[in-house]
């Protein structure tokens, strides 16, 4: 694996999330997902990346997380060993995450391009109420060798206070990246919604949870475990494998100042079960991280379409337009069919027809025979006129095309027009769609129209000439039917002429009725073939003009249209992007991961305590060695 | 229950309250008939729920207050946990309320009254909850309600309390060393805020004095309070549990204070502030601020719901529909006349058919023989199959007898199909979009215009071809001017030349005959006939030279007709729609104003009303 394309793939995805997430920040009633895919894109840069990057296995990241006022403080100074963490009475004072290591020799901290986000680490120290986007990483002070020697404590702020809503995600940052997250509870707490609502999002993401309910009095200590577990265990949710997480509870009750200042001495009592059960949690080796990190793809693969759910409804009315332009376009066509082509005759045609009777006639010698004919049929002519101006009607006032197909397109534009504008309050789409209409996309769609128009104008007017041309040149180019044709034409005039005198003989003046009469008659059967030929090709000129509207204007104009919304840099146009290309990045991603684990349990001790000298780092959020508090 | 019987009982009437109850019912009346009322303004959804919920709060002020002494209810409201319980129990001096260490605990409202008020005078809502009476003096006038909680897993319990809040005159909010501030209580506080008092409890003080380093919660929370506008809040610092233990333990009223009570603990003063610092004079203005509170805030979402005045914007719609409509209605009239176009000989027959009617003797004679011969194509075409196929199924009738309504329907059926049905519908939207970039809300307009757009317009366009064709007939049959001199001397002469004529031949003829003895010859007997031929032939002549009756002529004319006419259709149908919705919505528009203007007139009327009293406390800025 090249380590620049997992880098990539990892950036990519994290980007996509971050883009989601603040799509959903900026729709109310999708606000609420923003927390989810913030927790995702956290996953991805803070877990999966530096795995598959090949960072040791250790530290462990302990995460503290809870209500406001509940001890979350107190609880990272019993995991220290010492009063590291401010504990203050103020609820919500904890604004941005700080990183305790444990005394001792240095280790390797995390480095990697994008760990952490947007928070970035403070250089120096700042009280934890400071509300801005950091992280602190200090050292517990002493250098007692701790239990918990390969662990970095995460103190985090809360999720309750109304000033929360500001600095939630720094919560979710340090939640995606903990190994173990202890959920801090208070007697008060434990059965909030808020917090249990984070608590499932974490069991969710398959994160090792231990829950220290504080402040409980001993007396209902037992009795409240049990309760918590019952109340709030029982509806986790299932693990992304299928089965019911196992969660420890313990319990910290009210401790009076001594033993919530020594946790050390006083209050070890206290302390070391819950040692113990992160101990337990984090396991040998490389397990617990191995864990963090398939446990994070898992829950990407599994609510990777949740994820996206986000999306749909964006897409779904990009569908809707999709549908109306289609509607519109049909509408254009029907229009362009009724109105122009159904009354449309096409009269070039006719010059074609009298072409091809001109090309029956004979040249050269032939010709004398013709005229003499033709003579013969001079009342034929007249009567045929006079008869044809009795039977025909004026033809119907047609619009002129370019009007027709100009009405068919404002019809087309209106349309979608007071359809995205009747649309617009409901959602963002139609209202980004509707706002652009009268600037750009009316403009821009017409604009392309006038350039197709002239397009189609050249290609029909070929067309046209082309089907008479094809007509004419059928015989033209092909001698043998022609002469045949012409031939068989004087033949049959000249075998009507003797057949009458044959059979009228002797000659009288009843020939001359009934001699301009035979050859009228076979004069009329040729032009009436003439004409059948000629109303075919009519009829397919007309078809081939409705195929023309369809491929040449409508067709192009039509995609344009229904790709409009998705293009410039809009968000649709985004959220394709996204759509399309998480769930392959997730996948991809589950894969390496796979292969790393498997790699990582075929040769173990790649964690544990690294040389003392880490190794030189590189990146904006890559610390050497932390200095100590 | 011995304290607080320093309460001052008076039992004057209370003109002020009570005065403002038929007031609040009156406005109840009003907005219900608005919100019930047929309007053209869409209502939004929430918008209607809030005007339907300030509704009931008004009718609910206005029973409340329509009695002799008014009660003052006073709601805890809290997070799970913070004590609400704990301090309801403290209050009343005995575990009424159930207190537990799980959570949610209380799940059922509880209310705590005095035995002298009838269940029946507590709210509806109230009296489903659990009641709990007693007979301290000083809590007389007062409800005092435990609430569940707001942030627990289980939802029911807040849809509960917000089902309560309603009612409450004074919102406890009660609030404990980690909840202070927490954000669903907050939210909760700011929303309901404007609508009444509130005070605000620091409960499990204790765990709040802890000697650590950093701000204390009651001074976060004051500055968190100062924020929202509550510079002097009145803000208690409790432990419940102390002093519900110890009211317990002794079994009396009111307990001795509890052993290890922490620093600037307040219970004492939150009881008495509760019993007598809510006099009766602090009841009648927490009373009357919270309907003052009601009116502001009904005004002010009878003030959202007013619609806008689009008399302006109407105009400008109606300008540039009139430009669209008529570049419409020349296409229309085009395509219409164009209809026709096939039926040019007929129509001209008919002209000319009814021309002659005028015509008598021999002149009608020849014209009517003419006339056939000149149009017997006409009547030959439609015995020819296929040459109808311009109006498929239309069967024109020769002119002498044929239906021109029948006709005319076909051609308007004909040209709707074609070309018309679609441009009405494009025509809408068209419209719709002209309207939309005059500033004129879409979703006003969208529904008449489109209703107008499916009118029967083939009908209408019917009616429009078969009047203009009448009008163009009368004209040509009927002319004016010089014309009409001209037609009425070639009428005379037509209809009397040819006999005269023939009169006179015959006669010049006969005399010669009788007198001269001169017997004529073929030709000279052929002159009787030939001579009135001669000169109705000449007649005829000079009628259609002078008097033309051709289809360009007739076209030209009816185009003109027809275009004002279905113009003038158009104008009349769509044009008046904007102005139509912009009338209806000043009417409602006045309406919302007379509300708004009694609304107004009641709050104006309570603040010169108002007492002095101390409670502003009570209410932030």
């Amino acid at each position: 694996m090249e380590p620049t394309d997992h880098r990539s793939a990892v950036g990519e995805l994290a980007d996509d999330l971050r883009w989601l997430e603040d799509h959903c920040r900026r729709q109310p009633d999708l606000a609420a997902h923003a927390g989810t895919l913030r927790l995702a894109s956290a996953l991805t840069r803070n877990v999966i990346g530096p795995f598959l990057e090949g960072q040791p296995a250790r530290p462990l990241h302990v995460a503290v997380v809870g209500g406001a006022g509940a001890g979350k403080s107190t609880v990272v100074n019993f995991l220290a060993g010492a009063v590291v963490a401010e504990a203050n009475p103020q609820a919500g004072y904890t604004r941005h995450p700080t990183a305790f290591l444990p005394p001792g020799p240095a280790f390797h901290w995390p480095t990697y391009i994008g760990f952490m986000g947007p928070l970035h680490r403070l250089a120096g120290d700042k009280p934890a109420n400071a509300d801005e986007d950091v992280y602190q990483v200090k050292r517990v002070p002493g250098d007692a060798e701790s239990p918990l020697g390969d662990f970095v404590i995460w103190d985090c702020p809360d999720m309750t206070t109304w000033a929360s809503a500001g600095y939630v995600s720094r919560l979710l940052e340090v939640a995606a990246l903990a190994d173990v997250v202890v959920y801090v509870a208070s007697d008060e707490r434990y059965n909030d919604e808020v917090p249990t609502q984070f608590l499932h999002l974490l069991v969710k993401a398959g994160k090792a949870v231990v829950v220290v309910l504080t402040k409980v009095r001993e007396a209902d200590a037992a009795a409240l475990a049990e309760h918590f577990r019952q109340e709030i265990l029982g509806r986790l949710p299932k693990l992304p494998d299928g089965t019911s997480p196992a969660v420890p509870v313990l319990t910290f009750p009210q401790m009076p100042h001594a033993e919530r200042t020594d946790p050390a001495g006083a209050g070890a009592k206290h302390r070391v079960p819950l040692l113990n059960q992160i101990l337990t949690l984090a396991g040998a080796d490389t397990a617990a991280r191995v864990r963090t990190v398939t446990n994070a793809t898992k829950y990407l693969t599994t609510a990777g379409d949740g994820l996206l759910d986000v999306a749909r409804r964006d897409l779904a009315e990009f569908d809707a337009w999709k549908a109306a332009v289609a509607a519109g376009r049909a509408e254009f066509e029907e229009r362009y069919r009724k109105e122009f082509l159904s009354g449309e005759q096409f009269h070039r045609i006719d010059r074609y027809r009298d072409e091809l009777m001109d090309q029956m006639e004979l040249p050269g010698a032939g010709r004398l025979v013709g005229g003499l004919i033709w003579l013969a049929r001079t009342p034929y002519r007249w009567t045929r006129d006079y008869v044809g101006k009795l039977v025909s009607r004026p033809e119907v006032y047609n619009l002129p095309e370019q009007t027709v197909l100009t009405a068919a397109l404002t019809g087309w534009l209106d349309r979608l027009q007071a359809e995205a504008l009747r649309r617009a309050p409901t959602h963002p789409v139609w209202k980004a769609i509707a706002v652009r209409f009268e600037s750009e996309l009316g403009p821009q769609a017409r604009e392309r129209f006038a350039g197709q128009f002239r397009d189609f104008e050249l290609k029909e007017t070929d067309e046209l000439e082309r089907a008479g041309k094809r007509l004419v040149d059928t015989l033209e180019k092909n001698p043998a039917l022609l002469y045949t044709l012409r031939g068989g034409k004087l033949a049959v005039d000249l075998a009507v002429v003797g057949g009458i005198l044959y059979l009228t003989w002797p000659p009288g003046w009843s020939l001359l009725i009934l001699i301009p009469l035979g050859v009228s008659a076979t004069h009329q059967a040729a032009e009436l073939a003439v004409r059948g030929i000629v109303e075919g090709v009519r009829t397919r000129v007309r078809s081939q003009r409705e195929d023309l509207v369809t491929t040449a204007l409508t067709a192009p104009l039509a995609g344009w249209l229904a790709e409009w919304p998705a293009t410039g840099g809009s968000s649709i146009e985004k959220l394709q992007q996204v759509l399309r290309r998480v769930p392959d990045t997730i996948r991809k991603l589950d894969e390496r991961v796979r292969a790393k684990a498997a790699e990582w349990a075929a040769t173990p001790a790649s964690g544990g305590r690294e040389p003392p000298d880490p190794p030189a780092h590189q990146g904006a959020h890559a610390p050497r060695s932390p200095e100590t508090a | 229950m011995t304290a607080a019987e320093t309460v001052p009982d008076t039992a004057e009437p209370q003109p002020l309250l009570r005065t403002l109850a038929p007031l609040l019912r009156g406005l109840e009346r009003q907005v219900r008939a608005w919100l019930d009322g047929r309007r053209r303004f869409p209502l939004g959804m929430l918008q209607r729920a809030e005007l339907e919920g300030l509704a009931d709060d008004l009718r609910r002020q206005a029973e409340a207050l329509d009695v002799d002494r008014p009660l003052l209810v006073v709601m805890l409201m809290g997070g799970t946990g913070v004590g609400k319980s704990t301090l309801f129990n403290a209050l009343a001096g005995a575990p009424v309320a159930q207190a537990a260490f799980t959570r949610p605990t209380t799940r059922d409202p509880v209310v705590y009254f005095h035995h002298s008020v009838r269940p029946d005078r507590l709210d509806p809502a109230l009296r489903l909850c659990k009641l709990v009476q007693h007979d301290r003096a000083g809590l007389e006038q007062k409800v005092v309600v435990d609430t569940p909680d707001l942030d627990s897993n289980d939802l029911s319990n807040r849809d509960k309390l917000k089902a309560l809040l309603p009612i409450a005159d004074i919102v406890l909010y009660v609030g404990s060393q980690e909840k202070y501030h927490d954000r669903l209580g907050w939210d909760l506080f700011k929303e309901q805020r404007a609508r009444r008092a509130f005070a605000f409890v620091l409960n499990k003080w204790d765990r709040c004095v802890t000697g650590e380093s950093g701000l204390r919660p009651d001074e976060d929370l004051l500055k968190d309070l100062k924020d929202e506008g509550f510079a002097n809040p009145l803000l208690f610092r409790t432990t419940a549990q102390a002093w519900l233990d110890a009211a317990v333990n002794s079994g009396k009223w009111p307990p001795p204070p509890p052993a290890d009570l922490p620093d600037g603990e307040q219970f004492t003063l939150l009881r008495n502030w509760l019993e007598l610092g809510l006099t009766r004079l602090e009841i009648e203005a927490v009373k009357a601020r919270g309907v003052g509170q009601l009116l502001a805030t009904a005004a002010r979402a009878v003030d959202a719901a007013r619609p806008p005045d689009l008399t302006a914007e109407a105009e400008k719609v109606q300008a540039a529909w009139r430009r669209v409509l008529a570049d419409e209605a020349d296409v229309q009239a085009d395509v219409l006349v164009g209809t026709l176009e096939p039926y040019q000989t007929e129509v001209e027959h008919h002209f000319s058919v009814e021309d002659q009617r005028r015509y008598r003797g021999l002149m009608a004679a020849y014209l009517r023989f003419s006339t056939r011969m000149r149009y017997s194509r006409s009547s030959l075409r439609d015995r020819i199959p296929f040459a109808g196929r311009v109006l498929p199924g239309a069967k024109v009738e020769t002119p002498v007898e044929w239906n021109l309504g029948a006709f005319v329907q076909e051609c308007a059926r004909t040209a709707g199909e074609r070309v018309l049905d679609q441009r009405t519908a494009a025509l809408v939207n068209r419209l719709l979009v002209e309207a939309d970039q005059k500033g004129f809300p879409l979703g006003l307009l969208n529904e008449p215009t489109a209703a107008v757009g499916r009118m029967d317009w083939r009908d209408r366009m019917t009616r429009g071809l078969i009047d203009a064709l009448t009008e163009v007939e009368r004209e040509a049959t009927h002319p004016t001017g010089w014309r009409r001199a001209l037609r009425g001397t070639l009428t005379t002469l037509a209809n009397m030349l040819p006999e005269v004529s023939l009169v006179a031949t015959a006669g010049i003829l006969l005399w010669k005959f009788m007198v001269q003895q001169y017997v004529p010859g073929l030709f000279e007997m052929a002159l009787v006939v030939l001579v009135p031929l001669l000169v109705v032939v000449v007649l005829h002549m000079l009628i259609v030279l002078l008097l033309p009756v051709r289809w360009p002529a007739i076209r030209g004319r009816f185009r003109e007709k027809l275009g004002a006419r279905v113009a003038a259709e158009m104008d009349r149908v769509y044009l008046p729609v904007p102005a139509e919705i912009a009338a209806a919505l000043r009417d409602e528009r006045g309406r919302v104003d007379a509300l708004l203007a009694e609304t107004k007139e009641v709050a104006d009327w309570l603040a010169e009303r108002q007492q002095s009293a101390r409670v502003t406390e009570l209410y932030g800025a």
